[in-house]
C-alpha cells in the first residue's frame, strides 16, 4: 500500500490523518480510493469534471504526476505520495485594497473641482490617490505645499532637515513668525494639515542623498523639485530618470524663474539641459544673491499646476519646454527642450545607472575640518584688537547694499568684484582683516590679496553674521 | 488567531526586506490548537513567479513538500504562507485569495521603501470566494522613518 501525506487543511476530511495507506496500482486509484473512504476530499481534489484542481499537485516521491504519466503514473508500495498546494498572489490583482470614495464632506470641500468637467468625481479620486514627492519645504515648497494639499492630493511626502529662521518669512509663506525656530517639516505639515485634514503627510527629516533618495522616491509617482543647490538638482533629476518618475523643476534667483517637467515620458531630463554644473561658488544661492518673495510664490505654483495637471492627465504637460519668467519685465518666455541621445543618464546609452556622489560631481569638496583656521581670525579677536587699538586695516567686501542693512565700524568698504582694480589703495605691510556676511566672499578676497603677495591677511570667521552673534547682537541679521 | 515567535518573525523581516522591490514569500511552520496557532519556524523560499515580481509571487511546490517534510520530522505542520506587498498595504488581494488554500494562515506583510511596515494575516474560505482577517501577533516591528 502506498503512503498518502495529507496536508494540514484537508486533514479535517480525512479523520484528522496526516497520512493514510491506501492500495492502488496508479496514482488515480489510490486516490479514488482514497476519495471514496473520504468523500468530502474529493472535492477539494478535483473539479465536478473529475479534472485534478489546477492549485492541487500531486507528487511521487519528489515528481510532479503532471510531468510523469498523470493519473496513470503507476505506484510502488514503498511509494510517498504528496498532495502538495500551490499557493501564489501578490499586491496587483482584480480586487484593489478598499475603493477610493469621497465622503459627504469631501464632496462639499472639492465641489469647485467636481463641476469642472476635466476635473470631476474622477480627476478627484485621482488627486486623492496621487503620491506626491516635495523635496524642500522652502521657497518653492511653501506655496506647492499649500496648494496641493487643498487641491486634495492624497498623500505629500516632504524632504527637509532645515529649521525655520526669520529671513524665511519673506517668502516661505507656509510657515508663520510663531514657527522661527521649528522644523519645516512640522510647521509645514500642520500648515497643510490644518487647510486639509484629510491627506497624508510623510515626513523625511534629513537631507536627501544617493543612499536613500531611491528609497524614500519608489514610493510616489512623481518628485517636485523645490531645492536650491546643484548636487540635490542632478541627484533628484538622475533618481528620477532612474525610476522613470517625472521631476517637476523649478528654480529661482532674484527676479527670475525657470520651470518644466524633467524624465517624463521620453521628453529630457535636467541632464539635458545642463550636462555639468557650473563651478561651485559661480551660481549665487538665494541666500547668498537674494530674491524677489513673491518670485518662489510664481514658480511654485507653475509646479504646482503641472504637477496636478499630470495627475489629472489633463492639458499640455510643460515637457520639452523650459518656462522662463521674468518678473521685472513681466514676460513669459520659452526654450524648447529635446532630450539629448548622448545624455549620460537618459540617452540611448547611459553611462550613470546608478546614484553617485553628487558634492563630488558638482566640485564641492568636503569641508576640511578646521584645517583652514590659519589665516582666519575670530569676530571676539577682532574686537579685541579694536579694543586695543591694534593698527589693521578692516574691509567689507560685501556690496554697498548689504552695507546699508548693517555694518561693523571703522570697516572700509570694498566689494569683493573691486578688490582686483582697488589693490592699489592697500599696503602688502598693514596688517588686513577682511569680513562679508558669513565668511565666504572674504575668504575669497583673502586668497585673491594672498595671491597678489599680501602676507599679512586674516579673513574674519563667520562674517559679520557671526559678528552680530558674538560681539555686538544689535547689528541685524539678514 | 497566530502568533508567530520573534525568531520567525526576524527570519521573515530580513527575507522580504531583502526581496523588496520584489514580493518575497516563504512557508510558516508550527502547530495549531483549534483557532490558536503558533508559528515557530518561517522558511524564507524563492519566488517563481516569471514575470514582474514587483506585484506577484508564486512558491515551489517542491519547496512545500520540502517544507512538509521537515515539519514531519519535526512533529510539527506547515500553518500557512507568507508574503510581502511591496509599498502596498497589507491586504488581501483577488490575487491572493484566488491562488490560497482554504484553512491556512496567509501573513500579508506590508515593506515600504524596503522596510517592514505593518502586516496581517487572513483565512479564505472553502472555496476561495472570500477571505477573513485572522488576529495577528508578531514581535514589534522596529521600523523607523528617516
Amino acid at each position: 500500500m502506498a503512503k498518502v501525506l495529507i496536508p494540514t487543511p484537508l486533514r479535517q476530511y480525512a479523520d484528522k490523518n496526516d497520512s493514510l495507506s491506501v492500495s492502488g496500482g496508479t496514482v488515480g486509484e489510490v486516490l479514488d480510493a482514497l476519495t471514496m473512504q473520504y468523500p468530502e476530499l474529493r472535492r477539494h481534489l478535483y473539479t465536478d469534471e473529475g479534472k485534478l484542481r489546477s492549485f492541487v499537485n500531486v507528487y511521487v516521491a519528489d515528481e510532479d504526476i503532471r510531468y510523469l504519466n498523470k493519473d496513470a503514473t503507476p505506484v510502488k508500495d514503498t511509494d510517498t505520495i504528496s498532495i502538495v498546494p500551490s499557493i501564489a498572489g501578490g499586491s496587483a490583482g482584480v480586487a484593489e485594497p478598499p475603493a477610493v470614495t469621497l465622503d459627504k464632506d469631501e464632496v462639499l470641500r472639492y465641489s469647485r473641482h467636481l463641476i469642472v468637467p476635466e476635473v470631476g468625481m474622477e480627476g478627484q479620486l485621482k488627486l486623492k490617490q496621487a503620491k506626491v514627492l516635495m523635496v524642500g519645504a522652502g521657497g518653492l515648497g511653501a506655496p506647492l505645499g499649500l496648494y496641493l494639499a487643498a487641491a486634495g492630493v492624497g498623500r505629500i511626502g516632504i524632504v527637509d532637515f532645515d529649521v525655520v529662521d526669520f529671513t524665511n518669512l519673506q517668502r516661505q509663506v507656509i510657515h508663520g513668525t510663531k514657527d522661527v525656530g521649528r522644523k519645516k517639516l512640522d510647521s509645514a505639515a500642520e500648515s497643510m494639515q490644518d487647510i486639509n485634514p484629510y491627506l497624508r503627510i510623510d515626513k523625511y527629516e534629513t537631507a536627501l542623498t544617493s543612499e536613500n533618495a531611491l528609497e524614500i522616491m519608489r514610493d510616489y509617482d512623481m518628485v517636485i523639485d523645490g531645492t536650491d543647490n546643484f548636487p540635490t538638482r542632478y541627484l533628484v533629476n538622475d533618481a528620477c530618470v532612474l525610476l522613470g518618475k517625472p521631476n517637476v523643476y523649478g528654480s529661482i534667483f532674484r527676479f527670475e524663474g525657470q520651470a518644466t517637467v524633467f524624465a517624463y515620458q521620453g521628453g529630457p531630463c535636467y541632464r539635458c539641459l545642463y550636462p555639468e554644473p557650473p563651478p561651485p561658488g559661480l551660481v549665487p544661492s538665494c541666500a547668498e544673491g537674494g530674491v524677489l518673495g513673491i518670485l518662489p510664490g510664481t514658480i511654485g505654483l507653475i509646479q504646482a499646476t503641472e504637477a496636478v495637471k499630470l495627475i489629472l492627465g489633463i492639458g499640455e504637460p510643460l515637457v520639452g519646454r523650459l518656462l522662463l519668467y521674468d518678473a521685472l519685465g513681466m514676460r513669459f518666455r520659452e526654450l524648447k527642450l529635446r532630450r539629448n541621445v548622448e545624455c549620460p543618464v537618459c540617452g540611448d546609452h547611459p553611462t550613470v545607472t546608478k546614484l553617485i556622489d553628487y558634492q563630488q560631481f558638482c566640485g564641492i569638496q568636503p569641508q576640511p575640518v578646521q584645517t583652514a583656521t590659519t589665516g582666519e581670525i575670530d569676530p571676539v579677536e577682532v574686537k579685541a584688537k579694536l579694543d586695543r587699538g591694534d593698527r589693521f586695516v578692516f574691509i567689507d567686501v560685501r556690496e554697498p547694499h548689504e552695507r546699508q542693512i548693517c555694518s561693523i565700524p571703522h570697516t572700509t568698504l570694498i566689494p569683493l568684484g573691486d578688490i582686483p582694480k582697488r589693490v592699489n589703495e592697500l599696503n602688502s605691510a598693514d596688517e588686513i582683516v577682511l569680513h562679508c556676511k558669513s565668511g565666504v566672499r572674504s575668504g575669497k578676497a583673502a586668497e585673491f590679496l594672498r595671491q597678489a603677495g599680501f602676507k599679512r591677511v586674516l579673513n574674519m570667521k563667520g562674517g559679520i553674521l557671526a559678528w552680530s552673534d558674538k560681539v555686538d547682537p544689535s547689528v541685524p541679521k539678514y | 488567531m497566530i502568533t508567530i515567535a520573534r525568531e520567525a518573525w526576524e527570519t521573515i523581516a530580513v527575507h522580504l526586506e531583502a526581496a523588496y522591490p520584489k514580493e518575497g514569500c516563504g512557508i510558516l511552520l508550527g502547530t495549531t490548537d483549534d483557532d490558536r496557532r503558533q508559528a515557530s519556524t518561517a522558511e524564507p523560499c524563492r519566488n517563481i513567479y516569471q514575470g514582474e515580481q514587483a506585484d506577484r509571487f508564486q512558491l515551489d511546490p517542491l519547496d512545500i513538500l520540502a517544507a512538509d517534510r521537515r515539519a514531519r520530522e519535526l512533529g510539527i505542520d506547515v500553518i500557512g504562507f507568507f508574503h510581502s506587498h511591496p509599498d502596498c498595504d497589507a491586504y488581501f488581494s483577488a490575487t491572493d485569495l484566488a491562488n490560497s488554500w482554504p484553512w491556512y494562515s496567509n501573513v500579508v506583510v506590508s515593506v515600504r521603501a524596503g522596510k517592514v511596515h505593518h502586516a496581517a494575516a487572513f483565512i479564505a474560505n472553502d472555496d476561495q470566494t472570500q477571505s477573513t482577517p485572522e488576529d495577528l501577533n508578531h514581535p514589534e516591528i522596529t521600523w523607523q522613518k528617516y
